[in-house]
């Protein structure tokens, strides 16, 4: 019976100083990001004895906490946030090039430019009020140059930041299928592979923020990803990913498949639609603003004629088109007295007439004119960005609320971990009592012989 | 701020750190956001903190800026206008002392005695050139009587008419524009029955009295006293009907100006409104927001401090 016993005892003890073993490494690894709580799988050894009392305890293995549904939750929302999140950074970028509302922004610089035109109405012959108008126009036209360019500068940046996360998607889809490889020649050697499977569910999350990508387990170890049903990375192969075409229509392709990637989420999809999207619709309503005041204020010159009876059709003030073209006619600002304030071209009625100034001044409430196109611009892109900064609003706290569901399953509680403990420490205590007392029992055998 | 995150089944230390920082975080934005409207004094400070407002204020703000347009145009015009009226007034006085002049001419009296003619005649002589010089009177350097065909001048000194065009407006309403002057040729007339005359076949009412005098025959004095009077009555009734609708056009010019006045108040009134922060409001939500902060950072403080490690021996 001593033997038996003792051998009872010394697997007990071997269980538990695992068991203790798995508790100091969850405690040593409670702040380390993706680390999945382990625990001892502890069965019975099945005895080979007559009375059929057994044969101790063994560890089978050493499971890991996680759950697949938990992390692929985490991934897609993750990913979802980062598309929000891209899209937010681009649109307040916009945002900043638009200082609305205030006294100086490109409203307050159109109200200021048509009540200039009153003034040459009151004095048409003096040349300050017609020299301030030239001057205002060409403000204008410097804040629409800057704005397009500002615009321009956005979309180049974020093409620029979405060659820069597709180029480390591409990273971190090689660096998972070498994951792939090594977690399956780990586990093929019968060594427990939980390192290697945290260190590629950290990546999994990264391309997941990047891409959208999400990771399914494999029965053979790997894990295979796709972005919206895109297989990237399989076993050990991994494909790329390359940017393709034009601002305005730019997509993501795998290299291998030649297809191009579904907006699934990730910064990638975020960038795509500010690039694609956003900003080229911005600029295209800051043009049909631009525009918008060049054909108001050179139709309405059309109309009149200068102090010297010329007609002002082949006197325009703003040449070029397009925000980032819109500039003041040079003819003009060389010789101001040129612009067609009079509404008549017979002499001498249009010496002093400011009639036609009369009338363009009156076109700042009009609804083809720059000021309601720009209005529009303002109010749409404040509406949008309020929408995406709501967005990920809501979408940080269901990302938050998901990593904590994650968190609960296979993150590291102390409180957990001293209760396993002090469960361990006791049956190791136990198990020693065991081999004490066999030996007692022995010692006193030999002593009573 | 509360977060509204479904609750875990195990708070693990990383949870509650995560929560506190995602709370701070939140009233910090929040405390930003609240500060920003206290100190500008403006509830909307980019687009999106309120779209359609933002768009609503630039539009009040545009309005507000052409309302201080018409109130400027109206002022100007109201300028143009009390100075037409006293220069007729001025122009009323001197034809009503080249009536007197008229009035004493008496056939019997005066027929052969030229030297007392002369002087009469000298005397229309300078109510003509006094008109001339009244017909001429600038504002801000512009000849209000030249209407839009000259600046600086409206009649030479014989009288010929140097201005055209109508009289100028001004925009004090939105579409509606006021005269803010008559034309010569409508308060003196032209032609032979013109005051001022504009050629030498046209000498005008005052040179034909003048030279009529100067004739000092029984029958030129007789037409001074009859034809040339009448002429000077209907002249001075033009001029009195053109000093009217200066008047009247001074009028409605005020009523427009007070009308811009008190546009740009209701539009300053209502921009305040849209735009202005609504300080006890902010104020209480900042002390609010800044209670949670204190409670979230001294929550912060205390995680992690008691676990079951402190109780085990």
């Amino acid at each position: 019976m001593g033997d038996l016993a003792l051998n009872i005892a010394a697997t007990g003890i071997a269980v538990q100083q695992v068991g203790m073993d798995t508790v100091a490494q969850n405690l040593a690894n409670a702040n380390t990001p993706g680390y999945v709580r382990e625990s001892p799988d502890i069965v019975t050894n099945p005895g080979g004895d007559a009375a059929g009392i057994g044969d101790g305890a063994r560890v089978a293995t050493i499971t890991q906490a996680g759950n697949a549904l938990l992390f692929t939750n985490v991934q897609q929302t993750q990913a979802a946030l980062s598309q929000s999140t891209a899209l937010q950074q681009v649109l307040s970028g916009v945002q900043a090039a638009f200082p609305e509302p205030s006294q100086s922004g490109l409203a307050a610089q159109l109200a200021g430019f048509w009540q200039a035109w009153d003034a040459i109405a009151q004095n048409p012959s003096a040349l300050a009020p017609r020299t301030e108008v030239v001057d205002l126009a060409q403000n204008l036209a410097t804040s629409f140059n800057q704005a397009a360019t500002a615009l321009t500068n956005l979309q180049d940046n974020a093409a620029t930041q979405l060659s820069q996360t597709v180029s480390q998607a591409n990273t971190l889809l090689s660096e998972i299928a070498q994951l792939n490889v090594q977690v399956t020649a780990t586990e093929g050697a019968g060594a427990p592979a939980g390192a290697l499977i945290d260190q590629r569910n950290t990546l999994v999350q990264q391309l997941a923020q990047a891409t959208g990508a999400v990771a399914r387990p494999m029965p053979d170890g790997t894990v295979t990803v796709a972005v919206g049903g895109i297989t990237l990375v399989q076993g050990s192969f991994a494909d790329t990913l390359q940017v393709t075409g034009n601002a305005g229509a730019t997509e993501v392709r795998a290299t291998t498949s030649g297809v191009a990637l579904p907006a699934s989420g990730g910064t990638v999809a975020g960038l795509l639609a500010a690039v694609n999207q956003y900003l080229p619709a911005y600029q295209a309503q800051l043009d049909t603003a631009a525009n918008a005041l060049a054909s108001t204020v050179n139709g309405q010159l059309a109309l009149g004629y200068t102090a010297a009876g010329t007609s002002g059709a082949s006197l325009p003030l703003f040449i070029g088109t397009g925000a980032a073209g819109l500039a003041v006619n040079p003819q003009l600002v060389a010789d101001p007295q040129q612009i067609a304030a009079s509404a008549t071209a017979t002499l001498p009625d249009a010496t002093n007439d400011g009639a036609n100034a009369q009338a363009m001044a009156e076109l700042s409430n009009s609804v083809t004119g720059p000021d309601q196109a720009y209005r529009s611009l303002i109010q749409g892109m404040g509406a949008q960005l309020q929408a995406v900064n709501n967005q990920v609003q809501a979408q940080t706290s269901v990302a938050n609320a998901a990593q904590q569901n994650l968190q609960a399953a296979a993150g590291v509680s102390p409180d957990q971990e001293m209760v396993a403990m002090l469960a361990y420490q006791q049956a190791y205590e136990a198990s020693a009592k065991v081999v004490s007392a066999a030996q007692a029992a022995v010692q006193a055998l030999l002593a009573a012989t | 701020m509360t977060d509204l995150s479904p609750m875990p089944i195990l708070y693990t230390p990383t949870i509650i750190a995560n929560q506190l920082v995602a709370n701070i975080v939140a009233d910090q934005n929040q405390q930003a956001a609240l500060e920003t409207q206290i100190s500008t004094g403006n509830r909307v400070n980019v687009p999106s903190d309120d779209p359609a407002q933002a768009a609503n204020i630039l539009q009040l703000q545009s309005g507000l800026a052409r309302a201080q347009q018409y109130a400027s145009n109206a002022s100007d015009g109201l300028g143009w206008l009390s100075l037409g009226t006293s220069t007729l007034n001025q122009v009323l006085a001197a034809l009503q002392q080249a009536r007197q002049t008229v009035l004493s001419v008496s056939s019997a009296t005066l027929t052969g005695q030229p030297a007392a003619l002369q002087g009469l005649a000298t005397q229309i002589d300078g109510v003509r050139q006094e008109l001339v010089q009244l017909s001429n009177t600038l504002y801000g350097g512009q000849a209000i009587f030249a209407g839009t065909g000259n600046v600086s001048q409206a009649y030479a000194a014989d009288g010929t008419y140097l201005g055209g065009g109508s009289a100028p407006t001004r925009t004090v309403a939105p579409g509606v524009q006021v005269p803010i002057a008559v034309t010569g040729p409508a308060v003196f007339g032209t032609g032979a029955s013109g005051l001022l005359g504009d050629s030498p076949g046209n000498v005008g009412v005052l040179a034909q009295i003048s030279a009529d005098l100067r004739t000092g025959t029984s029958a030129s004095l007789q037409q001074v006293m009859t034809t040339d009077l009448a002429n000077l009555d209907s002249a001075i009734s033009q001029v009195e009907s053109q000093a009217a609708v200066l008047g009247a056009n001074y009028q409605r010019m005020q009523a427009f100006s007070q009308q811009a006045t008190d546009a740009q108040q209701a539009l300053q009134t209502e921009l305040s409104g849209v735009q202005s922060t609504d300080m006890p409001l902010a104020i209480t939500q900042l002390t609010q927001a800044q209670n949670s902060y204190q409670a979230a950072l001294w929550a912060a403080s205390r995680v992690t401090q008691d676990s079951l490690v402190q109780f085990l021996g």
